[in-house]
């Protein structure tokens, strides 16, 4: 107890916290909104950045330049590439960059958003792409830096892809480009046969869904107790949560017909790589 | 009297309830520092290791273009002494510097070999049978690799160093952050002039500016 009261006497930030705990003066309470709002600020600020949403194929066409049988050929051969190797690499094809930052910069906080690459080995690779800007860019994760160093992104933008898209041969160019990647880094890690969502990663585990529902039913229970207790009645046909479609949450798994769906494994990356233009 | 002993009872609870919860509250906190600082320290080695990365580019690249027929002395020099001043400024590569002074004097010699740096590179554009060679677009492909590298990094030093200092600064943790030793770090600052493009002097004449006083470690 004398402790803590001595501490109050040294410390200016415990008085302030006292002082907030007995009633604050006018112009403190001031300064802590302008805090508050400051913060709220920021957050707003990073909200309005655009990142674009995770991918759930390796093959992304968001600008329509190859047919698509062949984006689904491409697809299906990154997947098997993941359950032989299980390293990630996703393509994504944009007109324009959807950011007004860097290349570098743009890439670099979509591939950590993604979480391309298996977690502990960070072995993730994305090939970007924007048709409109003429510009490119291989990136790779922490894991494959050595397999695939930024002399070799920028050998493969430079020779394999770069003249192919010059004669405005995307498929072709978009080919070479995963082939030359897959040449350079096989062998780096095994795979397990199966891709990170066919394994059922981290991603949807089970144990968060239960979680989830045991909350809702308690919920749901309390809602029941406290109406009865409360002597409402219950008239609508419904509450907002009843709708069975968590259980099919987990719904892409192993192609059923379909396309092999990507899912990130939680890899990331340090900026490697070379950016190209054509 | 029964009621009297009852109340201390209630009383005597009450108190080593805080208490413990106070225990666990601060044992909770302090097992988050030692987290918060650990990643710290660790994206501090990260740092390190692209700079280090760029540092070991340097001796081939001068050796390349030192090649090149006549390139100019002055540059290649200026490159040469900013990579000696860096060497000279070594801050333990395991533990974020705590001195915001020293972590200045380590960015502003880094700073002056990336100006070096630039240009170099931009002066190696009046040599196009340089820029030709297999080599040279090499190195230029590791430099430019190496410098997003290193801005990557420095970017998650700062959000580790600003996720620590927030927790050592904030509340009830600042109570005990400082008896436990927990003193708010240094973080990288954007460098007066890091924002914008190199200037191109054409006044090669003069000599390379001196490398900054670095005591010797």
């Amino acid at each position: 107890m004398e402790i803590t009261l001595k501490l109050a006497q040294l410390d200016p930030s415990l008085r302030a916290g006292l002082a907030v705990l007995f009633r604050i003066t006018k112009k403190r309470a001031r300064l802590y909104l302008g805090i508050l709002a400051l913060f709220a600020s920021a957050i707003v600020a990073r909200a309005a950045e655009t990142i674009p949403p995770k991918p759930d194929r390796y093959f992304n066409d968001y600008a329509g330049v190859v047919s698509p049988v062949a984006a689904q050929r491409f697809n299906e051969q990154l997947a098997q590439f993941e359950r032989e190797t299980s390293n990630q690499i996703v393509v994504a094809v944009w007109r324009t960059m959807p950011s007004q930052s860097s290349i570098e910069d743009f890439t670099q906080r979509t591939f950590q958003a993604w979480q391309v690459g298996q977690k502990g080995r960070n072995n993730g690779v994305v090939f970007f792409v924007f048709v409109d800007d003429h510009r490119m860019r291989i990136q790779p994760g922490y894991g494959l830096e050595g397999a695939l160093p930024d002399i070799t992104c920028n050998e493969i933008i430079r020779d394999g892809v770069a003249p192919r898209f010059r004669a405005n041969d995307f498929e072709g160019g978009l080919s070479a480009g995963i082939d030359l990647i897959f040449k350079a880094i096989r062998g780096e890690y095994n795979g397990s046969g199966k891709t990170a969502r066919e394994s059922g990663s981290s991603q949807n585990n089970p144990a968060g869904l239960l979680i989830f529902f045991f909350v809702l039913v308690i919920i749901l229970l309390a809602m029941r107790a406290s109406r009865r207790l409360g002597g409402y009645r219950y008239t609508g046909g419904g509450g907002p949560f009843v709708s069975g479609n968590w259980g099919s949450g987990g719904g892409w798994s192993s192609g059923g017909g379909g396309f092999s769906g990507f899912s990130g494994g939680g890899g990331s990356s340090g900026g490697g790589g070379a950016s190209g233009s054509w | 009297m029964n009621k009297g002993l009852i109340g201390c009872l209630g009383i005597g609870a009450i108190i080593l309830f805080v208490v413990l919860v106070g225990g666990c509250a601060v044992a909770g906190s302090y097992n988050r520092l030692v987290g918060l600082q650990q990643k710290v320290d660790q994206s501090w080695a990260q740092v390190q290791n692209v700079y280090q990365r760029r540092a070991d580019l340097i001796p081939n690249l001068v050796n390349t273009v030192q090649g090149a027929a006549n390139f100019e002395k002055s540059t290649l020099t200026e490159v040469t002494n900013a990579r000696a001043s860096v060497g000279r400024v070594q801050i333990d590569p395991n533990h974020a510097p705590v001195d915001a002074a020293k972590l200045q004097e380590f960015q502003q010699a880094q700073g002056q070999l990336s100006s070096a740096l630039s240009r170099l590179l931009v002066v190696s554009e009046r040599y196009p049978e340089l820029r030709a060679t297999q080599n040279f677009q090499n190195l230029q492909a590791q430099l430019e690799g190496t410098e997003n590298r290193i801005s990557v990094e420095r970017g998650n030093f700062n959000s580790a160093v600003q996720e620590y200092n927030t927790a050592v600064r904030t509340f009830p943790t600042n109570l005990f952050a400082g008896m436990f030793g927990f003193q708010p770090r240094p973080f990288f600052e954007a460098q007066a002039g890091a924002e914008k493009p190199p200037t191109v002097n054409f006044n090669f004449g003069s000599p390379a500016p001196a490398a900054t006083a670095a005591p010797t470690p």
